[in-house]
This record gives C-alpha cells, structure tokens and sequence, in this order.
C-alpha cells in the first residue's frame, strides 16, 4: 500500500532558503561591523504608482518571502542574467522555473545619494530600523514599460492564453511599470526579524514552520487553497470537494494561503480575510485539524498563469502535494483567457517557456494541480453544486462577487447558503474598524504607513 | 422597455415592511434564502438615474445595477415608507438626488457598517 502513498515533495530547486539571522547576539555584532566598515543605508520606500503615486508595493514583502524561504531558491534581487532569463524562458539561471522578476529598485537620486558599487554591503532599514542587508554583486538600468511588458506578454507574443494588451488598469503590470530604474542586484540577508502585529501574527507560518506543523498533524498529503477574499459558500464548497483528491484517501489537510500586501479596490482588507477564513474552521465548516490558515507577503501581480506558477512554488516549498486551481485564477479583467491557469498545468504554454505541463518540464514543480471548474447554487438539487456534475444550466445562481459585494455594501447579511454568518461577522468586525467593508485609497494609505509588522530595537 | 431595480431583503428590511402590501411581492432566490423586491422603471427614469450616477450600468436581465449604496438605501426607505413598488418611489428617490450625491461621493471614504453584534 505504501507504494500508493504520496510524499511530500521537496522544496523547490532542492533545498529550502533560509537567510534570516535569528540569533540576536550574533545579528548585533553583524550590524556592528556593518557600521565600523561604514555600510550605506537605505530606508525602504514604498514603490508608488507612476502616474497616480499611490502605494502599489512595498519591497520588504518580496526580502521577507526570499528570506523566509516561499520563494526558494531565489536568494535575492535578480541580477541582469537573472532577469533576462526568467523574462525569456521564466526560468532561473539555475534551471528551475520561477515566473516573475524580483528586484530591490532605487531611483537614480537615491543611487547618486548612496555611492554604492558592486561588491558593496547595504543595510536596509524598515520603519527607521535596521531590516536587512543587501550584498551587491550588480547595478544595472531597467526601463520599466519594457519590463512591466515583458513580464506579462501580450496577444502577439502570448497568443495562447493573453487576450488583452496590458496597461495601466493591471494592477500588476502597474507594480513592473511603477519600479524604480536602478537595480541593485545581490542576495538578502534578513538581520532583525520583524514581529508581526495581531491578527497576522497568529498566522506566519514560513516554509520550514509549516512542513513541521503538517508533519505533527500528520499530514501525508496537503492541498492548497490560494485566496485574496473572504470565503463565501462556493470557496468552502471549492476546498471541501477539492480536497477530495488525495493519494488512497483524500488529503488530510487544507492549507489556506492568502496573499498580503496591496489590493485592489474593492477587495476585501487583509485583516478580514485571514480571519473570515479562520472562522470557516472555528464555526466547524471545516474541521481545525484539517483546515489551516497561513499567508505570504506579496504584492499580487494578477498573472493568472504566472501567478499560478508563483502559488505552485511558495505551496510546494510549504509542503503541499496538491493545489487547487479554479477559473480566472489570480486574475483581474479580461487580460487572460478565463482557464488559462489550467492550460498551462494540463497541456502547457509553449510562449511562457512551457511546451509541456508545469510538472513534466525540466526544473518544473512536484506539486500536483487539482483544476476545478465551478460551483454555483442549484435550487433544484437544493445544494451547492459542481459545474461539471450538476444539469440545472438554466435554473442555476451563481454567487457573483459583485453580488455578494453589493449585499455587503447595503449592509445586508448574506444568506448562509451564500456566505456563513460567521464569516459576515469578521467582515462587519473589520468594517468597524476601518469605516469600510473594501479596500480603499484610505485603507491602502493607512496600511503602508503601518505595514503588517514591526522592528524591535537592534542598535 | 422595462429595467428593474433589485432590492435585498435582510429580516431588518423585512420587518419594515410587514403586513404591508409590499409583503406579497418579495420573490425568494437561492433557495429561498434571500428575498428581493423588484422594481420596475421606464426607460425615462432608468435614463435619469444612469445620468445620475456614472457608476450606473444595464445588465443582460436588463437590471440596473451599481448604483451607490446610498441610493439604494434611499430606495427601500422610500418603499417601506409608500409602501409601493411602483415607478413614483423611485420618482421620490431622484427628488432627493443631492443629498443621495452628495452621500454617494462619500461612500468611498466611509460606509456604515451594520449593527450586529461582532464580538
């Protein structure tokens, strides 16, 4: 039977990257000697919509990720190789597959200011205190249009999946359009871990943590479930069918991974969703043994298929053997064709760098898909139904975010068939809170000036 | 033509209306689950309300849809208070459009949340 069994598939590109330096005694000396041989320092700014200039990202997301090892075997900020080749073929100079550019962007002012040269050590402060560290090994130039272009495709050059030209409604070609041009290339080292404030701290869970709780859960086979919203109904029916899959039993557990960082508007708060999710497990949806909420810091791209890959790896290096895929997956607009996600894990797409399916190609990823259709209410079954089985086309309701949207607007309480009272509970919670259901310029204002952490003392 | 205007009841909403002759008109969707009255304007008021609010759009019901909460709100305190689901309730609303902007322009800034209990 055991032959039959699952295993947990290793950390992507081998082995799981850790570059944080917890031990506080030695993290003193380290910034002390930084000091005495005269480090540059840089405090971390916010990179700012190029036209509008309101936050759209926040570098330190993507130094915690690498860090923390979500993101392994990336190690840093891409060099100018680096970077060509994940553009080119999405593919890490090392080989394995890594969809986006990750890069630590300064203005040409802050490089004239800071003197810097390759072979150079830079500390990198966060909210006025030593964060991290930033060996150089590279400066170069980007423009960024070309970059925000050549990350995302277009119709032309991506004819399989990419509908739409990219532009400045694309939150995420927005991020690549709004970066800085000058590249300081090298790896980070985090020097002073951040303290996560309530609620998010109740649900860091990085990549060695987690592997470690699935194991003393006894979790041989673990699905995960991407998320940027609160669950309705069709979310938890989603998990709870999906999970079904498994190796000879389904998995025995559900690993929830929200993304945090900036959102769009109308998305719900950060706060919110980790916590409307918690409650699906707290109020027995979901059993807490088999249910798990967790997060990663990233300022979401929207790629759809590319964000897929991304979600694939940060999973796989948390220890999941399934992900869950569903329609217009990490999507926003017309951008994408609505299954291009699933196209890209069933057959592959040869113009992003995949001429056969994300597990079958060389340096691909060991976590599987499970690619949903959807589930919508059928008030002839009297159930939440899946797509594929249920027949009811034309008496079918679909539960619409805009619908739902609306409901919570009008501060009407959703029906329990299309979101659980619990979970309204935690969006009119947060809503208290900020004076808003939804992201917003204020919201989005206040979390930068907040973020989802705080430094200790290390000087 | 004929648009519609949805509006969702919760058991607040519907316990404004009770034992009026609005009651006879909710229609029950998913399941039964949510109640929703509808409101059926002509192509002269639906044309004034999406000059109203640019947000405003048709969908392929031919509901009206997006308009601000406000609005919306506005909508069913004037149904509860004429106890009607007729073309002059949505007359009454646009009477009182300036405020409606007024307290539409804000709704990007501040909405009120529900009174329920959350602890």
């Amino acid at each position: 039977m055991s032959e039959l069994y699952f295993k947990r598939p290793m950390p992507h590109g081998g082995k799981l990257v850790e570059r944080v330096i917890t031990d506080k005694k030695v993290a003193k000396k380290f910034l002390e000697s930084c000091k005495r041989t005269k480090c540059p320092v840089y405090d971390i700014k916010p990179t700012l919509h190029y036209k509008r200039g309101v936050p759209v990202r926040n570098v330190y997301r993507e130094i915690m990720s690498v860090c923390y090892g979500f993101f392994s075997p990336v190690e840093g900020s891409m060099t100018s190789a680096e970077l060509e080749s994940v553009l080119s073929k999405r593919r890490l100079l090392s080989g394995w597959v890594f969809p986006y550019p990750i890069l630590f962007d300064i203005s040409k002012e802050d490089y004239k200011a800071l003197g810097v040269s390759e072979g150079d050590r830079l500390i990198i402060r966060l909210k006025g205190k030593p964060f991290a560290i930033l060996d150089i090994e590279e400066i170069y130039e980007i423009d960024p249009e070309e970059l925000a272009n050549r990350t995302f495709g277009s119709p032309e050059t991506n004819p399989e999946v990419v509908r739409e030209k990219f532009d400045d409604k694309h939150p995420g070609w927005v991020i690549y359009r709004s970066h800085n041009p000058i590249i300081l290339a090298g790896k980070y080292t985090i020097i002073n871990e951040p303290i996560f404030k309530p609620p998010f701290d109740r649900f860091w869970l990085p990549p060695r943590k987690c592997r470690e709780v699935m194991e003393q859960k006894g979790w041989r086979t673990a699905i995960a479930h991407q998320t940027r919203n609160v669950p309705h109904v069709g979310h938890e029916f989603l998990m709870k069918n999906a999970a079904y899959t498994g190796d000879v039993e389904p998995c025995h557990g559900i690993l929830v991974n929200a993304i945090i960082g900036v959102k769009r508007r109308g998305d719900y708060p950060d706060e919110a969703i980790l916590e409307a999710h918690e409650a699906v497990h707290k109020a027995g949806y979901i059993k807490p043994e088999r249910h798990m909420v967790t997060f990663t810091l990233w300022d979401m791209r929207y790629g759809n298929p590319l964000e897929s890959l991304l979600h694939g790896i940060i999973r796989q290096n948390m220890g999941c053997t399934h992900h869950m895929f569903g329609r217009d997956h990490a999507a926003v607009g017309e951008y994408y064709d609505k299954f291009a996600t699933q196209i890209l894990w069933l057959k592959g797409i040869p113009s992003y760098g995949f001429d056969k399916p994300v597990n079958e190609v060389e340096g691909g990823l060991l976590i599987r898909p499970q690619n949903m259709r959807e589930f919508w209410y059928c008030p002839v079954c009297k159930e939440m139904a899946y797509s594929e089985n249920c027949n009811h086309t034309k008496e079918k309701e679909k539960l619409s975010g805009s619908l739902i949207r609306g409901l919570v607007a009008e501060g009407v309480q959703p029906p329990v068939v299309i979101m659980r009272p619990e979970v309204f509970k935690v969006v009119v919670k947060w809503w208290k809170k900020f004076g808003y259901p939804f992201v917003n310029e204020k919201y989005v204002q206040w979390k930068e000036e907040e973020l989802e952490v705080d430094l200790p003392d290390l000087d | 033509m004929e648009y519609i205007l949805e509006v969702f009841l919760d058991d607040y909403r519907l316990s404004k209306i009770k034992g009026s002759p609005v009651e006879s008109n909710i229609e029950a969707v998913f399941g039964g689950e949510l109640k929703v009255l509808r409101v059926k304007v002509g192509e002269e008021v639906k044309n004034e309300i999406l000059k109203a609010f640019e947000t405003a759009r048709i969908d392929s019901r031919a509901c009206i849809t997006d308009t601000p909460v406000a609005f919306k709100r506005a909508l069913f305190e004037e149904i509860a208070k004429q106890k009607s689901l007729g073309e002059e309730v949505v007359k009454a609303v646009l009477a009182r459009i300036d405020e409606i902007k007024e307290l539409a322009a804000k709704e990007s800034e501040y909405l009120p949340p529900p009174d329920i209990e959350t602890e």
